[in-house]
């Protein structure tokens, strides 16, 4: 087991330093200079941040250095925790506004993916039991899941939010209030949370459904089951042991899914223009903001792998396997 | 069902999260500004506020200069006459001598009289590097406080408009504070704790808001009889144009300075959001939007064929497609309605072009520039094809519809010119530069004078950077003689006013050096649930403008905030 | 980059295709006649293939003009009404539809083709260049497709049709790359193969006539995935303002009804249809798959 951890930490430490390499070579390979021009252009006030910023640009992008000299102090720059200061929000850290940030989009992720992972399953495999069930969620789950993000969360804005009138749609809470630890105000940031949250869930729900009925009938046609049945096993039985074995590859899909329900994250929050990381890309975009927007993309890398892992270790937990591996090998 | 719990104890755990964490604001207290003491306003912030510093222009929060810092005069531009602000009289002993008496009993908030020391600092400050307005001191001799409320001010060269126009667009700062400061707190300083005279204090401040609240001791209260009935302004920095028209339809913001497409529709169904007119144009024109071409480039450097293509331009339908009627096209002198005395309408009937494809063809065809080669494009009279691009900044919708309707127009007459939408920093950069063919501009404002657009037009000499003015870099000593003897026309004849700019038409509406499109529109659209009275055509309503932009405080907005009214 | 999670053909407890045959093709086709799922997906892809390649002959005009009256709801002249502009959203939707199966077929394909070729060496050759690669695929996997693509989009300063596909395609393979190395290795150690390999042919001769034929509804498959992704992954990108600077797509048409406000306006002929047909092209094109699948996986054909 430790060997499969290993390797996969080895995995991740190197895209961490594939998507660092992406980022530093970007800017520098692209055609012009986007971030000098950025920086020169910057109507930057405070000197002493100037100076800092300009500190920053020339530690990491220095071009009169040799080019390993400039990865090397990129990289130093980044283990000093600087992502270097937003020219849109100047002279704010960008990490600091990433962090600002970051809650919202977990907030709407974790309950998304978890509730439509664990929902979507329990409802796939219903499916795959019965004909008439299977054959009208199947199609249903297909045409969800080739939901483009954004236009379910356009549809739900426009049916729920303005012509209903149920929901507010946009916003993390309403203008009209001060943050604090209210009733009023957590009340108004779920109102704002639930449009952007229920149509992820429910693009990734069709997914996970599609998923787990596939891999039940997969099982239902593997040997083992064919054996059971013979021998004269319950039904349910055999379903059960279907179920769980189909349940190890649904969890792995959650790792392969990830990037995408982040990316749908993303969109949904530009529709709502709720306050996470999603919106604060489309502000960098707009503002040309290129210290923040790398910041960001590091930042979704880093919750991925780390989301990625924690999956890992619920895998080996799982995995009846990994588990006899574990109680085998320390024998 | 075992397994369902846990996920829905996280899911609450992570909702519970995002509450606290989100808690971090840096406002003073929670709870919810009173709605019915409070004015929500959106349009004027594109980024969130960081400075306070009426120095830094283009930086600092708007409000900061019309809020807090209030200058001597405000112009009203429906009238055209100055209004004593925190002056309370001038006269000119002289030519060139000005002599300004401030009001009693003005108070900065910390207290402190206003005095005639904090005019003289606020002057001398121009002398400083990077100062705004280190160009009053070419034509200001000396500054003094002849008594505790009189300034003097002389003039080593006449320029009424130009130091009229200084007046009232910047604002007082306090002696006892800036005089002190070091240089560099006065150009670029946050100014994080701001003094100012005005009607509001700093309140609070967030990335996406700033919040003022009322100054109860204002002096114009009791001086002009003005009462700010809102104790709060939230501003909104701005979103996109849809979450906006969300807001406004829902109530959340009570006035709007955004273009926002559809605005029409919501205007002519929704009896509840108004604008100052209650048809086409709906609003006022703030400033003119003109096609700068560069004159360094063949073959725009041929007065003829500008002339072709400012008659190829479909005005009407841009005006009608994109803009749904929402601003006026432009007199072809570019002049705002506001300076309607000072144009020249029998030189404009003869001499201003019309949209006239045909006629554009003609032009084009006596200039020498044929299709020889039967691309369906002209090329040049020495047989070189034209192939030219108009750039406008990418996001800005209407502008980039327009510019897609401007090139297909061009090409319908055989122009080929093709629209781009480069990012914003980079357009500046090469408009400032003069690296582009074609660009649209709209940076000058109405103002008090129309020297401020033939100076736009004309100022010379064009240098390598043309940061500000005549980006087409057109050069042209007689019109840039002719603009500088507007300037010393005394600020109240118009009628000798006049004589230069009709002077001034005559070149321009020959040489057309930049193209005068469409009046950008004084946007302004809003709400009447809880604040009613906003400035319409209407009788018993206000007049001034009802957009907090910078620069428009001066132009009558601040009282525009004093004749709104709650409602009950 | 697909939204599809463990649809078939991804599967790897997929079980490795037989050899095929001039009969089991008959039997295939049989097959097929009688699968509603792949009748009724192919049909729908279809009429949109239809639309997109004759459609634009038919719209006269190119689809940004202004040519009818504005906001007006769809009628008969104007069959999906016309926007803010006055733009035909038909016109638009047509030529939207166009670029969508453009992007699908260029995007799927950069990615099927880095994906296959990476995938075949690695399960053929195996060993060291396997280990090196299938690293690769893994690192490639891991990073979020649409965040790089928006951080590598943006420092573009002109984008086109053709530059976004190759950008979605270098990120979106690793996934067929993934399955097709596993079926590349059970069919590696074949026989049929191994004969091949005796009598001294080249790597990529074996590959190209001995193994892939034999997976080719395996690869058929992957395709349409990767195609479906592509289309996906550009509307996003077209939908945050990076799409082809002066084009037209459906991705775009979501971007300009949002922009002018078409949701709080009510116009719902704005920005229902270029969503709807995204949805609908991908989602036949994944209903198509699963009818393949059956068709080609004689295990799942009882279903």
């Amino acid at each position: 087991m430790w060997r499969y951890i290993g390797r996969k930490l080895f995995v991740y430490l190197l895209t961490f330093i594939v998507a660092v390499t992406i980022n530093w070579m970007i800017p520098r390979f692209m055609p012009g200079d986007p971030v000098r021009s950025m920086l020169s252009r910057a109507s930057v006030g405070d000197p002493e941040a100037l100076e800092r910023m300009t500190n920053y640009y020339n530690e990491v992008f220095g071009l009169d250095q040799p080019l390993h000299q400039q990865y090397l102090s990129f990289w130093s720059g980044l283990f000093k925790g600087d992502l270097g200061i937003s020219t849109m929000l100047y002279p704010q850290p960008v990490l600091d506004i990433i962090l600002r940030a970051v809650p919202y989009t977990l907030g709407l992720l974790i309950p998304a993916i978890l509730l439509s992972w664990i929902i979507g399953n329990r409802f796939g495999a219903f499916a795959a039991r019965s004909k008439v069930l299977d054959n009208t969620v199947l199609p249903v789950g297909y045409i969800l899941t080739a939901t483009p993000y954004m236009w379910l969360a356009l549809l739900l804005a426009w049916s729920l939010g303005i012509v209903a009138g149920v929901f507010p749609v946009a916003g993390g809470y309403s203008y009209s209030l001060r943050p604090d630890f209210s009733w009023m105000f957590i009340s108004s940031l779920l109102t704002h949370w639930f449009l952007p949250f229920l149509s992820l869930f429910i693009v990734a729900l069709g997914g996970w459904a599609i998923g787990m009925r596939n891999m039940i009938i997969y099982e239902l046609e593997a040997d083992y089951a064919n054996y059971l049945q013979a021998l004269g096993a319950p039904r349910r039985l055999v379903r059960r042991y279907a179920f769980r074995n189909a349940m190890l590859p649904q969890i792995t899909g959650l790792a392969v899914q990830l990037g995408t329900i982040i990316a749908g994250a993303l969109l949904t929050e530009i529709v709502f223009n709720y306050p996470g990381l999603g919106t604060l890309i489309l502000n960098s975009l707009n503002s040309r903001d290129f210290f923040l927007l790398q910041g960001i993309f590091l930042f979704v890398v880093v919750g991925v792998l780390i989301a990625n892992f924690i999956i890992d270790i619920v895998y080996v937990l799982i995995d009846p396997r990994t588990r006899v591996q574990m109680t085998g090998g320390s024998s | 069902m075992r397994v369902l719990r846990l996920p829905a104890a996280l899911a609450a755990l992570a909702i519970a999260a995002t509450a606290c964490s989100s808690d971090g604001g840096d406002s003073g207290g929670g709870g919810e500004y009173p709605r019915n003491e409070t004015l929500y306003t959106t349009g004027t912030a594109w980024g969130p506020p960081t400075s306070w510093n009426p120095m830094m222009r283009g930086q600092y929060t708007v409000g900061t200069i019309g809020l807090v810092y209030e200058p001597l005069f405000l112009f009203d531009g429906e009238t055209g006459e100055y209004v004593h602000w925190l002056a309370e009289s001038d006269e000119w002993p002289s030519e060139n001598v000005h002599e300004i008496t401030l009001r009693e009993g003005v108070t900065w908030t910390d207290g402190e009289p206003l005095v005639a020391d904090d005019v003289v600092t606020t002057l001398e400050l121009g002398k400083l590097d990077g100062s705004p307005y280190s160009n009053v001191w070419n034509y200001v001799e000396s500054v003094e406080a002849t008594d505790e409320r009189t300034v003097t001010v002389t003039f080593s060269e006449n320029r009424p408009q130009e130091w009229m126009n200084w007046a009232y667009a910047n604002p007082i700062v306090p002696d006892h504070i800036w005089s002190e400061l070091s240089e560099t707190d006065v150009t670029d300083g946050p100014n994080e704790n701001p003094v100012g005279t005005g009607s509001y204090v700093y309140e609070s401040h967030t990335d996406d808001r700033m919040v003022w609240e009322r100054n109860d001791d204002w002096w114009a209260t009791e001086a002009l009889d003005l009462d700010m009935d809102a104790r709060y302004i939230v501003d909104i920095v701005n979103a996109s144009n849809e979450v906006t028209m969300g807001m406004l339809n829902q109530n959340e913001v009570d006035l709007s300075n955004n273009f926002l497409p559809g605005i029409d529709q919501v205007l002519n169904s929704n009896e509840n959001i108004t604008s100052f007119y209650d048809g086409p144009p709906y609003m006022k024109s703030a400033n003119t939007a003109w096609l700068v071409p560069n004159l360094t480039r063949e073959p725009l450097d041929d007065p003829d064929f500008r002339q072709a293509l400012a008659h190829a331009i479909d005005l009407e339908q841009i005006v009608e497609g994109p803009y749904a009627n929402l601003v006026q096209p432009a007199s072809p002198t570019g002049l705002l309605p506001e300076w309607d005395d000072y144009i020249d309408h029998e030189l404009v009937e003869d001499k201003g072009f019309t949209y006239s494809a045909s006629e554009a063809v003609a032009i084009l065809e006596e200039a020498g520039y044929l299709d020889e080669d039967g691309d369906g494009y002209v090329e040049t009279p020495d047989g070189e094809p034209i192939s030219l691009t108009l750039e406008v900044p990418s996001g800005w919708t209407d502008w980039m519809e327009a510019a897609r309707l401007i090139a297909t127009n061009a090409q319908d007459v055989g122009i080929n010119i093709e629209a781009q939408f480069p990012d914003f920093d980079l357009l500046v950069d090469n408009r400032n530069a003069g690296e582009f063919d074609l660009i649209i501009n709209n940076e000058r404002q109405l103002s008090n004078t129309p020297w401020t657009y033939y100076d736009y037009l004309f100022q010379l000499p064009v240098q390598e950077q043309q940061s500000t003015v005549n980006f087409h870099r057109y050069e042209n000593e007689e019109a840039w003689a002719l603009t500088e003897q507007l300037a010393a026309v005394p600020v109240d004849d118009v009628e000798g006013a006049a004589e230069i700019t009709s002077q001034l038409q005559e070149i321009q509406l020959t040489d057309l050096p930049a193209i005068p499109l469409w009046y950008n529109g004084l946007w302004a659209q809003s709400t009447n649930e809880y604040w009613t009275n906003w400035p319409s055509e209407h009788e018993g309503t206000p007049n001034s403008p009802a957009t907090l932009w910078n620069g428009w405080f001066e132009l009558g907005a601040i009282t525009t905030l004093a004749e709104i009214e709650p409602v009950e | 980059m697909t939204n599809v999670a463990g649809a078939p053909g991804t599967a790897d407890a997929a079980g490795a295709p037989e050899p095929a045959g001039e009969r089991k093709g008959s039997e295939t086709l049989h097959f097929a006649r009688r699968n509603p799922k792949l009748l009724i997906g192919l049909g729908i892809v279809l009429v949109f293939l239809l639309i997109g390649v004759i459609g634009p002959f038919f719209v006269s005009d190119s689809p940004n003009d202004y040519v009818g009256p504005k906001s007006r709801p769809p009628n008969g002249e104007y069959w999906l009404g016309t926007n803010t502009f006055g733009q035909d959203i038909w016109a638009q939707f047509v030529y939207g539809v166009r670029a969508t199966f453009l992007i699908g077929v260029f995007g799927g394909g950069v990615a099927f083709l880095i994906g296959t070729a990476v995938g075949f060496v690695a399960g053929y050759k195996g060993g060291i260049i396997d280990e090196i690669l299938n690293m690769l695929t893994n690192v490639v996997l891991v990073l979020p497709a649409l965040v790089v693509l928006i951080v590598a989009i943006a420092y573009l300063d002109v984008r086109g049709l053709f530059v976004q596909g190759v950008f979605i395609g270098l990120t979106t393979w690793p996934w067929a790359a993934r399955a097709v190395r596993s079926q590349a290795l059970s069919l590696a150690t074949r026989d049929y193969v191994d004969l091949a390999r005796l009598s001294g042919r080249r790597t990529w001769k074996i590959i190209t006539t001995e193994i892939a034929p034999n997976m080719s509804s395996y690869l058929v498959m992957s395709f349409i995935l990767l195609f479906g992704g592509a289309v996906l992954t550009a509307a996003g990108l077209d939908f945050i303002g990076l799409g082809p600077s002066n084009g037209v797509s459906l991705g775009l048409m979501l971007e300009s009804a949002v922009k002018w406000s078409a949701l709080q306006l009510g116009m719902w002929w704005w920005f229902i249809p270029p969503g709807l047909g995204i949805t609908v092209i991908v989602g036949s094109l994944y209903i198509l798959n699963v009818g393949l699948d059956e068709v080609f996986n004689p295990k799942l054909r009882e279903l």
